[in-house]
């Protein structure tokens, strides 16, 4: 089961989180872990592959907003699976990193980026009950 | 034994043929000698003598023979023989000699051509990469290809912006009217999408190129950030040039400075940790095996999303000025676009002048 970010201190959240960007890390263990269900439980979740570095800059840019996101690194062997599985949940392609917002999926690196600077990202955001005040 | 004197006959009609000795400057080897055991000297020694109709004694050549009467027998031939397969090295010598010279003549005007590049890059100001950059350096043609289409399409592109700055200035004077103003923008933001197109396509081909900023001036280069100008820094220089603006255009502007900077701060801290991926995938492994270990091959496919980050890069300018675009009135545009334009002339010229104003020697 994937371990929520609640159940740890906050300091060590943090801490954990440093090196992915910022945001809480999932871990999936077991093959049988629902990607729907933490899509629908949490209110902003990116999944990336372990590593990779747009996911990081995915996080940096939620993480200045005031955006504690989800973050779910994904290892090399279960990539595959993984992308299926939301392809799934989505109804169509998923790319990573990949960033789901309000349990739908709002897009990659570029979908971020562009609405960031039209000034679109903050009330989805908000909407989403990612973000207050 | 001494030759027939027939001879000296057959030698007159061979007068028209070169002397022997060029052979050997050329590196002929005597390939096609039928008999082994004569060597390339006693052949050289006999013709020569022929030449010049002189008496040829049998002895300088038999003695260094072991076969002498074998060849006495049929002296004729041989020598016949040995003269037709001189010819035919002498006329390859020749061929090898012309075509050898031919490549010394393209190899000689290749070097001009590029002294003249040179001389012209130091003259713009450009910077023409010292023996320590090797980004030219051992690359597959295709990427050579890639960067000298861009290069030239870099040329074109600056000439067609250089003529857009004047259009602008002249109608901004002109005081033409807005619908026409329109359109100069809209050219104007088209053709630096272009710009970004060509950027991405060449960082494909060789990243680090887009990267260093080698097609770029000195000062230019000087505010490169991930290949090219910083957002924010550029909203900074030229909102000041649009005044007046609305207290509604100058939040919206405010605001727009504010979340360019975010997003460049996520880049860059995503450059940050894409460099200590690198790193630490090339030192992974106890070192201490040389080089030739998987490590680097690793660490190069972390390197391909450097790639991503000069296209995230080019996509946050693109973004940067489609909004602005929609903040600023036409005319507010065409102001802030030549304000650009001009900018960016003058960072060319800094670049030109620091390039020829004197130094003091070291």
């Amino acid at each position: 089961m994937a371990a929520a970010g609640g159940v740890r201190s906050r300091l060590h959240n943090f801490l954990e989180g440093a090196d992915i960007g910022g945001g809480r890390r999932l871990v999936i263990t077991g093959c049988k872990t629902s990607l729907k269900k933490l899509v629908v439980e949490n209110a902003v979740i990116v999944f990336g592959r372990r590593g990779c570095c747009m996911c990081h800059v995915v996080n940096r840019l939620l993480l200045g907003l005031g955006v504690n996101p989800a973050v779910c690194e994904v290892d090399e062997e279960k990539e595959e699976a993984v992308l299926n599985e939301l392809s799934i949940v989505n109804g169509g392609g998923i790319q990573f990193p990949a960033v789901f917002v309000g349990g739908k999926l709002f897009g990659g690196l570029d979908r971020v980026m562009s609405t960031h600077i039209t000034g679109e990202l903050v009330p989805i955001l908000k909407e989403a009950g990612a973000l207050w005040l | 034994m001494d030759f027939p004197s027939t001879q000296f006959v057959s030698s007159q009609t061979m007068a028209t043929y070169e002397p022997i000795h060029q052979i050997g400057m050329w590196g002929e080897n005597f390939k096609s000698i039928s008999n082994p055991n004569i060597s390339a000297s006693v052949i050289v020694d006999v013709v020569n003598k022929l030449e010049n109709e002189s008496e040829t004694t049998s002895h300088e050549m038999l003695a260094s023979s072991s076969k002498h009467d074998q060849e006495a027998s049929k002296p004729f031939d041989k020598i016949q023989r040995r003269l037709a397969q001189n010819r035919e090295a002498a006329r390859k010598s020749r061929l090898r000699k012309k075509a050898y010279v031919q490549q010394l003549e393209n190899s000689r005007l290749k070097l001009i051509q590029l002294e003249q590049e040179l001389e012209r890059s130091r003259q713009q100001g450009l910077y023409v990469g010292g023996g320590l950059d090797t980004g030219h350096l051992g690359i597959s043609g295709a990427v050579n290809s890639g960067i000298a289409a861009f290069e030239l399409g870099y040329e074109r592109w600056m000439e067609e912006r250089n003529k857009q700055i004047c259009e602008l200035r002249s109608a901004l004077n002109a005081q033409i009217s807005d619908i026409e103003l329109r359109i100069l923008v809209e050219s104007g933001m088209s053709h630096y999408f272009e710009l970004f197109r060509m950027k991405s396509s060449v960082a494909k081909a060789d990243v680090f190129y887009v990267m260093s900023g080698k097609w770029k001036t000195s000062a230019e280069r000087f505010f490169s950030w991930i290949g090219g100008f910083r957002p924010s820094e550029l909203l900074k220089v030229l909102v000041p040039q649009i005044d007046p603006l609305t207290d509604q255009q100058i939040l919206d502007v405010c605001n727009l400075k504010q979340s360019c900077q975010q997003a460049e701060d996520a880049l860059s801290q995503g450059m940050e940790k894409l460099r200590e991926t690198v790193s630490a995938t090339l030192a992974s492994d106890q070192m201490g095996q040389g080089i030739y270990v998987p490590q680097v091959a690793m660490a190069m496919e972390k390197l391909e999303a450097l790639v991503r980050f000069v296209n995230q890069a080019d996509h946050l300018r693109q973004q940067t000025l489609q909004q602005m675009s929609y903040i600023l009135t036409t005319r507010q545009a065409a102001r802030g676009l030549l304000a650009l334009g001009e900018y960016i002339q003058r960072l060319q010229a800094l670049s030109t002048l620091w390039a020829n104003h004197p130094r003091k020697p070291a």
